[in-house]
């Protein structure tokens, strides 16, 4: 449970504590649940079943009956992933004297860590939905406080999109629950359904998952949302946020309505290829270091998406090695574009040029993170990758050939981006190279990505329980 | 120690080399430096060697599991056999001289220890790829040196003039090779589906047990046309080849290890290891053969009228290559690996060589500037010249018996294919020798200034090239034809016969000593006469190039490199950029953004309540959700 407590209390310590500490605690902070996570990890021998966090005492005892939290390897992972995404953004935002020391600033990252780890550890539907609506009020936050001037339309935007997905969940969940005996995720998984009722269900929950991942054509307002929230909100996002859909496909929509996946497959399928290659493609020629990648976002999750779609074995654990890998890239990205931006006031590649001269230790990091989007063996990009399209390749091999092109155009687009800003002759700015911060993120985020290159069964050996029992699951209904 | 321990050793000893450089290399001095970097190859070929005289057998040593998943199993397991370890011979060989020659060549480099990390990385990178026994490992080394080459074409990307050029070649050549292991990918794809493993041994021991199965099948094709794909990436072969040209904009020493020795043979090696797939494809087999000779023709007819001294060693790496891969194609692949290990000597000869005569021209790559330079420079010059005389052919140099090799299968498969292929050959002396005159005879061309500076480079630059000179002399002992010596024959054919997997690596000419004798006669007597025909043309007449403007025909086209380039660019990248333009005004704003502007808009007009939302009060949003979540859980309570 103090996972879940330890960034609630935080959010309340960064409002009370004094400003010139507020930096110092939101590291402690991020630091203690990080190290918390691990823990867990250490003490978790890889099984199947849930592991119950709060006593499981539905008579004899007081809990309201929701209150149903617990744990899988794949939970497990969503976890500690949240954990270190978090302290990678405090980290990132140390040195930001704009929001650093800012209270609220701080309190609603913890808010966001309280409710994204509320939504990986809830084993009851209601639970589920209550931390989903949670996790986008930080967000909306961080937005309107923080975010670019002409934010008014876009957030218009984010808010209708999230709001029609939420509630197409939120129907389906309440439907399903009226064939169940409650609302824990055991009794809605044991539901039997006609298939065009699962469909519905199942769509319901497609609707919700598609526009946070988001999935063509459902991702209009995401470039925009990303290019104009700070930096923090654009890395929990990209980061996490989308994530909890993936997250949601896997422990929910499919294993409670498998059913449906005969007839939707195909087309979810088809819609992560579209969005594949048309994200990747739009990327090519933007301008704006944040839409660059944030196309190339729909672009990585859309392959993501195919992958856990077609349901094997090998593309689900591409799926897992990915979902970390696409977070901490993220942060990564992000974190590169706003380096640039607050020293030099624009993002715009036209502008840049030069920078890996002045500034030879950001070069090399940004490097490695660019090396990891576009899935470089040595690095877990290509883990992910590699059996993430094996998955649609083996699903058809025609669909996995098109979806291929992926590594071949997130190279274009990947090096463009580097290149403009990093390459040529130094430009007439002066360009501080990293703080410590700053280096210490890069430096985390490198090591992880190079350590799940190289070793992905660290990650692997703790996820194929659960993953098995998932295509268990789907085979015996 | 054991073969067990002393692999993994050899392989991590660059490794090793590329952490101490990249980390704390600024503060070394430079001989450290470069030394530390250089001597650490150097242990890693004599590792090498003592493990290749002393195997026996093949050799597996399994690290750890990469991925261990119930259905499939993927180690970083590591193999000796006769094959990996020539190769690695090679690599590590040849590798420890260039990194030798670069301590003087980038002596004076502000970036001198970035450059060395980024070199022994390379090697690194490239005995994962050899050593691998798995193609899964084969990729891991595969792209591992295709960021290094990336990195190190771009590495002058500060340069005022040529910085964004620079990295521009990086970028295209990376692209391109994007699109071989695209298809790299794709045949592990069907090959882990069919078989569930990607292991040589175990792939090998499969098919071959069922030959019959897989005689012909779509599915060998298949593998093995994307195999090939992956193969032209690297390997530079059409359509993929207009990289390695553009990739000369790293620095020379690169050019010679990565560009001409090492990396782009990674192909070629790529197609000996899967021999046992080709072979059950004929098909695939006369894919590889017309393409490597529609290479080798078209490169050496691009090399005719270049002008730029590494240019045209570009273009003769690639033309090189294809004749490589035309021996693939006739299944003669002890012959192709012979012509790796003798074009290795040479063409890492011919690129320190011109390394050295760039370094005394002050950075001068033009070969009209040049000329006379033998004067100059006589270490580099005769070093030189036994680079030419052994990529052309010359009577018992290294080249001459490796292409003769080749050349004999193509006239066992018919005469049509041995002439054009002749012709390729012919070709490359022609423009060889006219290089070499125009660098080394007549008059000197350059400035005043550069004549100043013309100097014979440092031992440590000289010293490699004298000895890659040794090799490629004598390098065709390795695997001379049976008409010279009774015993000692063939000597690589024999080694790969041994402890490599797949069942036909040897495919001895058939030819009859007369004939055999007679083919070499005429090569020989190729080689001469192009000789004498160059040598009057541009040492006795003093002819020039002319200049790009005055070329008309069959000059100008290979001059502007039959606009290859231009071609791609019109039907390949400028569609793609002119969609990606489309895409974003029409489809993503108008249609796809479009639909829900309207629908917000829709919101806006749908009633004072609404109304009151739109006010820019978007902390109703916030506080409509939370209202909502709360009413929820009270609904849910209640009714419990």
């Amino acid at each position: 449970m103090e996972l879940l407590i330890i960034p609630f209390v935080f959010a309340l310590v960064a409002l009370v504590v004094p400003k010139n500490v507020v930096r110092v605690t939101a590291l402690i902070g991020g630091l203690i649940s990080l190290v918390m996570g691990f823990v867990y990890i250490a003490g978790y021998t890889p099984a199947a079943d849930f592991i119950a966090l709060l006593p499981n005492c539905s008579e004899s005892c007081s809990k309201p009956f929701f209150l149903n939290f617990g744990y899988d390897g794949i939970g497990l992972v969503m976890v500690v992933l949240t954990s270190v995404i978090i302290f990678l953004i405090f980290l990132s935002n140390y040195d930001n004297e704009r929001f650093a020391s800012d209270k609220r600033f701080n309190a609603l990252i913890f808010f966001m860590q309280f409710a994204l780890i509320g939504v990986f550890l809830s084993l009851d539907g209601l639970l589920f939905y209550i931390f989903w609506e949670l996790s986008l009020i930080p967000v909306f936050l961080l937005f309107l406080w923080y975010g670019e001037k002409d934010k008014r339309v876009t957030l218009m935007k984010f808010f209708i999109y999230t709001f029609i997905g939420s509630l197409a969940m939120l129907f389906s969940l309440l439907y399903i629950r009226n064939l169940a005996p409650s609302f824990s995720i055991e009794d809605l998984i044991a539901v039997q359904m006609s298939s065009q009722t699962a469909l519905w269900v199942f769509g319901g929950f497609m609707i919700a998952f598609a526009v946070k991942i988001p999935l063509f054509p459902l991702h209009a307002w995401q470039p925009d949302t990303y290019t104009k929230s700070p930096m923090a909100g654009t890395m929990l996002l990209g980061a996490l946020m989308l994530k909890m859909a993936l997250f949601g496909m896997i422990r929910w929509m499919i294993s409670i309505a498998p059913e449906a996946l005969s007839s939707m497959t195909n087309l979810i399928v088809v819609l992560g290829l579209i969005g594949v290659i048309y994200a990747a493609i739009l990327a090519i020629k933007q301008n704006d270091m944040k839409k660059i990648f944030a196309y190339a976002s729909v672009s990585h999750v859309g392959l993501i998406a195919a992958g856990i779609i077609v349901l094997n074995l090998d593309a689900l654990t591409g799926a897992m090695v990915q979902i970390v890998n696409h977070a901490l890239v993220a942060v990564g990205l992000f974190l590169a574009a706003d380096i640039i931006e607050r020293r030099l006031q624009t993002r715009n590649l036209p502008d840049l040029g030069g920078i890996a001269k002045q500034a030879p230790m950001f070069g090399f990091w940004f490097a490695v993170i660019i090396f990891a989007t576009i899935s470089i063996p040595f690095t877990s990009g290509f883990i992910g990758e590699f059996f993430l399209i094996k998955g649609v390749f083996g699903y058809n091999p025609v669909y996995g050939g098109i979806i291929g092109t992926t590594v071949i155009l997130a190279c274009v687009y990947s090096f463009r981006a580097y290149q403009a800003s990093m390459f040529g002759p130094s430009k007439n700015f002066n360009f501080p190279d990293l703080s410590w911060a700053e280096w210490t993120a890069f430096f985390i985020i490198s090591i992880l990505i190079l350590f799940l290159g190289v070793y992905p069964q660290a990650l692997i050996e703790i996820v194929t329980p659960s993953l098995q029992k998932l295509i268990e699951i789907v085979n015996i209904k | 120690m054991s073969v067990e321990q002393l692999l993994p050793l050899l392989l991590l000893l660059p490794l090793i080399g590329a952490l101490i450089n990249g980390t704390v290399g600024k503060k070394l001095p430079k001989i450290a430096s470069g030394g530390l970097a250089t001597a650490l190859v150097a242990i890693s070929f004599f590792i090498a060697l003592s493990i290749f005289l002393n195997l026996k057998d093949a050799v597996e040593v399994k690290l750890f599991s990469i991925i261990s998943l119930p259905d499939l199993t993927l180690d970083a397991k590591l193999l000796a056999d006769n094959l990996s370890m020539w190769m690695t011979l090679i690599i590590t060989g040849v590798g420890a001289l260039i990194h030798l020659f670069s301590m003087g060549y980038m002596h004076d480099d502000e970036g001198y220890s970035k450059f060395f990390t980024y070199l022994n990385l390379f090697i690194f990178s490239m005995l994962v790829l050899v050593l691998g026994s798995n193609y899964f490992l084969l990729y891991f080394g595969w792209e591992g040196v295709g960021v290094c080459s990336y990195l190190l074409i771009g590495y002058y990307y500060s340069d005022e003039q040529k910085g964004v050029l620079n990295s521009l070649a990086g970028r295209k050549s990376f692209i391109m090779n994007r699109v071989g292991d695209l298809a790299l990918m794709l045949a592990m794809f069907l090959l882990l589906l069919q078989f569930g493993t990607l292991d040589y041994k175990d792939l090998a021991t499969a098919i071959t047990s069922e030959s019959y199965k897989f005689d012909g099948s779509l599915l060998m094709f298949g593998i093995t046309l994307f195999l090939f794909i992956g193969a032209t990436g690297k390997s530079a072969q059409i359509p993929l080849f207009t990289w390695l040209p553009d990739a000369m904009a790293g620095p020379t020493p690169v050019s010679a290890l990565i560009h001409a020795a090492t990396m782009v043979t990674a192909g070629v090696f790529l197609t000996v290891r899967s021999n046992f797939m080709f072979e059950l494809a004929p098909t695939s087999q006369n894919i590889v053969l017309y393409v490597g000779l529609a290479t080798s023709l078209v490169a050496a007819f691009i090399a005719m009228r270049q002008n730029d001294i590494k240019k045209v060693l570009a273009y003769s790496t690639v033309s090189q290559l294809g004749l490589m891969f035309v021996g693939l194609g006739l299944g003669a692949y002890t012959a192709a690996i012979f012509h790796v290990t003798t074009h290795a000597f040479f063409k890492a000869l011919l690129f320190l060589g011109s390394g050295s005569v760039i370094h005394g021209m002050s950075g001068e790559q033009d070969i009209r500037k040049m000329g006379g330079l033998k004067k100059y420079m006589p270490t580099t010059h005769w070093t030189f010249l036994v680079g030419t005389l052994a990529i052309t052919g010359f009577p018992l140099l290294s080249g001459f018996f490796s292409k003769d090799e080749i050349s004999g299968f193509a006239f066992q498969h018919g005469i049509p294919l041995y002439l054009i292929l002749m012709f390729s050959i012919v070709l490359t002396a022609i423009y060889m020798f006219r290089m070499y005159f125009l660098t080394f005879h007549g008059e000197f061309r350059g400035s005043e200034e550069q004549k100043h500076h013309l100097h014979e480079s440092p031992l440590n630059m000289t010293l490699p090239l004298m000895v890659l000179a040794g090799l490629s002399i004598i390098g065709g002992l390795i695997n001379l034809p049976g008409i010279f010596l009774k015993n000692q024959a063939h000597y690589l054919d024999h080694l790969f016969e041994k402890n490599v997997a797949g069942m036909n690596l040897i495919h001895t000419e058939h030819l009859s000593s007369g004939t055999i004798m007679v083919l070499m006669v005429v090569a020989s007597l190729v080689c001469i006469v192009a000789l004498v025909v160059t040598y009057n043309i541009y040492v006795k007449k003093k002819s020039l190039p002319k200049d790009e403007s005055e070329l008309t025909g069959w000059e100008k086209w290979s001059a502007n490199k039959l606009y290859v380039d231009e071609l791609y660019n019109a039907i390949i990248v400028n569609p793609i950029l002119k969609l990606s333009d489309w895409g974003y005004r029409t489809v993503e704003l108008v249609i796809v953004d479009g639909l829900i502007l309207k629908m917000a808009k829709g919101v806006d007009s749908a009633g004072a309540l609404v109304k009151k939302w739109q006010s820019g009060q978007v902390n109703w949003y916030v506080l409509w959700m939370v209202s909502g979540i709360v009413g929820l859980i009270i609904y849910f309570l209640v009714k419990i």
